[in-house]
């Protein structure tokens, strides 16, 4: 690798003066993104503005085998864009441009470097909908948002992002520029790489534009919530909703601990005595809303809720959604070293993961409470620790191993809308077997011979 | 090549528990380090980040910088750190987005007693620090005033001369009903009738904007205006002396008895984090919180005006006022909400001055926005907010006029028609 002022000249003669970074706080800044206890500093940091300058940098990456790790907002949780081995972090934020929102195509095509919400605002204003929903959607970019296949709280109802997008401008590591797919919702000519590449955590090509599908936005939204004595019983309740025909486009749950750090915290005025808090929505016509939320209502009901209360106006579902959107910030209080991981399971298996994982976390002496989607069997199982802990650390890390295991013999897997990153590569193998692991660096080394782009992660 | 290899990449090893780490330097308090989880929320908030895109003009980047300082990462006198801990507003919009509740503001008064000890810190600061310390010098600010202005011209609403401390007149009452019966703000708790209410005359307002303190007495004749009062420190503590900061605040808790009345957010947060919430009330959130009536209406050709507000950061990010501004103005003209308001001008305290170029880019989309909406004023809370929207008003020669909250009630109520003397609307 050329020494650090070779290599921010050379970067530099491609993406201009002020936007290679090569100084030591600027390098320990980007050492790290949003997942605890990885850290490794890269040797420059590159701010391209355009398709053309990231394959430039890309091209020159691969002649001198650099590694290149892309990263839009940093707000991943899987170690997803931390620079294991060095190298040029790549930050594609200066894309930042909603090419077009079409109301008439029911798509919009943005750079990968604008935020998920721009994009989903942009549409709002057209009345229509981007329906991913990322928690860190203020945050995050449609690129990163690509390249992890984000959730959202609306899953069950209306998928991820990958059902989402029709086609992609991406940079392979040796420069080439390719766009896949399009604007057309059927298009089976070849492989589906816009898929392939969906979720592919940076490490096949880097993205730098999207076209995603969008959809009418619905007339009217509704929330409510309803208690439970435990987690199986909402379980119940949920799987009876659906069986009643209804898929709600929100079913959130918090577990007993979630509960009781929530309240201590807001002062919300939560029941103590639940075992479980579900909080479901649904949208579409004001008429398909109160029925729906009259029906969930009925089933909670009978299938043994404690209360189940109907928000009767935006400002009351926001207060009910209050509890939910607490619950990170609630459980950081408790230390603020908060290992936030997402094993997921099928959704009639969710009361049996959790007890699994109070039974693990009461093992290691750990605190670990649960929160997640209740529709798709997504769950936040959040680790809080003091930071100054390192054997808390450890314990935690061989408790989420056992956590992973468990996900996976009930049919689950590690990570639901993380991603693998560096954090759970160790555990990926346990999900995939040893034949599509040996797939996916095949499919890895066909797109990079090279093996710069985002190296430790998949594929490595 | 890696700072901690956590993770053998080529391996099936777990990744181990982390090296615990070291003591620190102690420059920042380590619980407040510590309660970042580095989610970025916060970027989409910050100003300076909008302008880079870059993380280490991020709260969470400086945060990590900060850790890197604590735990001997960076050297301490490393340039990014000189430049990041400078770059920085202090307009705490990140904490307001925070999950993890992360008082950055607290960490950044910290960062600059480090970054901007002794003969590091900026002269401009030096030397305003030194003046303010003295309330001797404080009257020669008005010598200056006029420049400091930037302008030859009177604002528009103060048609009086200045004097260094107001008389107290008993200008036309308008109190309103009893405090107590008024329910309480968003963010404090209700007046107890009877209390005495000290007026901040506030050294930077003190010199520059002497009509502001008048026309709060005007507004609130029930106040008292002790004559010995210095500086709230929050200059001190934005420039790298909190410790300082910290005296000044405590010294002016004991200048001025009761509740301490200011109509600058800034140093209404200042002294709230150094005497406790319920010491402190900024000007519209006492209106407020007494019920106050507003009288009469600020018209403009003879119609009513259209006003914005620009928030103070401090009085909106670190004390949560944000309804009762706009409220008031909205009862005596045509209230504009522009898409901004809630963000920082770019004054910043000394920053106007520190980094005239950075500030600029901060104020200039927010001066776009007042003349789109055609506002015929911009209304502040706070002096360093007034000074500068008022001089980027004036310097694109724009129609509109910045002016402060209290002084706009002011000219509201010298439209009205004259109020018997012993009339109180409120009591008849």
């Amino acid at each position: 690798m050329p020494a650090g002022t070779d290599l921010a000249r050379d970067l530099a003669a491609i993406v201009g003066d002020g936007h290679v970074r090569v100084d030591e706080g600027a390098l320990a800044a980007y050492a790290r993104d949003a997942t605890p206890l990885f850290t490794a500093r890269p040797q420059a940091v590159v701010l391209p503005a355009s398709t053309e300058e990231v394959a430039a940098v890309l091209r020159y990456a691969t002649a001198r085998g650099i590694p290149v790790v892309p990263r839009g907002a940093g707000s991943n949780l899987c170690a997803g864009t931390v620079p294991l081995e060095g190298g040029i972090v790549l930050v594609l934020t200066r894309l930042d441009k909603l090419l077009e929102i079409s109301p008439e195509e029911l798509l919009a095509r943005a750079q990968t470097g604008v935020t998920t919400a721009a994009l989903a605002d942009a549409a709002a204003a057209k009345r229509l909908l981007y329906a991913p929903d990322p928690g860190s959607r203020t945050v995050s970019t449609v690129g990163g948002n690509v390249a992890t296949c984000a959730g959202g709280l609306r899953g069950l109802k209306y998928g991820v992002t990958r059902n989402y997008v029709l086609g992609l401008e991406a940079v392979l590591p040796t420069g080439e520029i390719i766009r896949t797919g399009g604007r057309l919702w059927k298009d089976v000519a070849g492989y589906d790489l816009t898929r392939l590449l969906t979720g592919s955590e940076g490490t096949l090509a880097v993205i730098t534009e999207a076209t995603v599908a969008l959809l009418p936005a619905p007339q009217d939204t509704g929330t409510g919530v309803a208690y439970f004595d435990s987690l199986a019983d909402a379980s119940r309740a949920v799987a009876a909703v659906i069986a009643a025909g209804i898929v709600p486009a929100t079913l959130e749950f918090l577990d007993r601990k979630c509960i009781t750090a929530v309240e201590e915290y807001a002062g919300l005025g939560l029941r103590g005595d639940a075992g479980a808090l579900l909080i479901f929505g649904d949208d579409g016509s004001p008429a398909t809303v109160s029925g729906n939320l009259a029906r969930i209502q009925e089933v909670c009901a009978q299938t043994g809720a404690l209360e189940v209360t109907l928000a009767e106006n935006v400002a009351r579902a926001d207060a009910l959604l209050a509890a939910r959107r607490c619950s990170l910030p609630a459980l950081s209080r408790l230390g603020s070293l908060t290992i936030l991981e997402d094993a997921t399971v099928p959704r009639h298996r969710m009361a049996e993961m959790v007890d699994r994982i109070d039974e693990i976390a009461d093992r290691y002496g750990l605190r670990i409470a649960t929160f997640g989607h209740a529709g798709d069997g997504n769950l936040h199982p959040t680790c809080v620790l003091d930071p100054d802990d390192a054997d808390g650390a450890g314990r935690a890390h061989e408790a989420f191993a056992e956590i992973f295991a468990a996900a996976i013999a009930f049919d689950g897997t590690i990570t639901g809308e993380h991603g693998v990153g560096a954090a759970k590569l160790p555990y990926l193998t346990d999900r995939l077997g040893e034949d599509q692991m040996a797939l996916l660096r095949r499919i890895k080394r066909a797109f990079d011979p090279a093996g710069i782009l985002n190296p430790g992660k998949l594929g490595s | 090549m890696t700072d901690h290899p956590i993770v053998d990449p080529t391996g099936h090893t777990p990744a181990p528990a982390p090296a615990p780490p070291g003591p620190g330097l102690g420059i920042f308090d380590k619980e407040l380090l510590d309660r970042c989880i580095s989610c970025g929320f916060c970027l989409p908030a910050c100003p300076t980040y909008a302008l880079t895109g870059e993380e280490t003009s991020s709260p969470r980047g400086r945060i990590t910088l900060m850790r890197a300082l604590e735990a001997g990462d960076l050297a301490p006198d490393d340039p990014t750190l000189a430049e990041e801990s400078s770059f920085c507003l202090g307009c705490r919009a990140c904490e307001t987005v925070c999950p993890a509740g992360v008082e950055y503001g607290q960490l950044l008064e910290q960062w600059r007693d480090h970054q901007w000890s002794g003969p590091n810190r900026p002269w401009i600061a030096r030397a305003l620090m030194a003046l303010v310390s003295r309330p001797g010098l404080l009257r020669l600010q008005g010598l200056v005033r006029r420049h400091a202005r930037g302008t030859a011209k009177a604002t528009p609403s103060t048609a009086t001369p200045a004097e260094s401390v107001p008389a107290q007149s008993t200008p036309p009452a308008t109190a309103g009903p009893d405090p107590a019966e008024t329910p309480a703000d968003d963010s404090s708790g209700q007046l107890s009738a009877g209390q005495q209410v000290s007026l901040m005359l506030g050294c930077v307002e003190r010199g520059l904007y002497p009509g502001v303190s008048r026309a709060a007495q005007q507004l609130c004749p029930e106040i008292t205006v002790p004559t010995r009062q210095g500086c709230c420190g929050a200059l001190h503590a934005h420039n790298g002396d909190s410790k300082t900061g910290a005296e000044l605040a405590r010294t002016l808790g004991e200048q001025l008895p009761g509740t301490i009345l200011t109509t600058a957010g800034g140093c209404a947060a200042h002294l709230a984090h150094h005497l406790g919430r319920d010491r402190v009330r900024e000007l519209s959130e006492y209106l407020d919180a007494k019920g106050h009536q507003t009288v009469g209406q600020v018209t403009v050709n003879g119609r009513r005006a259209r006003a914005a507000l620009q928030d103070s950061c401090h009085l909106r990010n670190g004390l949560g006022v944000t309804r009762p501004p706009r409220e008031l103005i909205a009862a005596v003209a045509d209230y504009v909400e522009l898409p901004s308001a809630g963000k920082c001008c770019g004054a910043a305290g000394t920053y106007a001055m520190l980094r005239p170029e950075d500030s600029k880019k901060v104020l200039e989309p927010k001066l776009d926005e007042a003349e789109e909406a055609d506002v015929d004023y911009v209304v502040t809370v706070n002096p360093g907010c007034l000074r500068q929207v008022q001089q980027g008003l004036r310097s694109r020669r724009s129609r509109a006029k910045a002016i402060h909250l209290a002084e706009f009630l002011a000219l509201a109520a010298r439209s009205a028609p004259e109020v018997p003397p012993s009339g109180n609307p409120a009591q008849r």
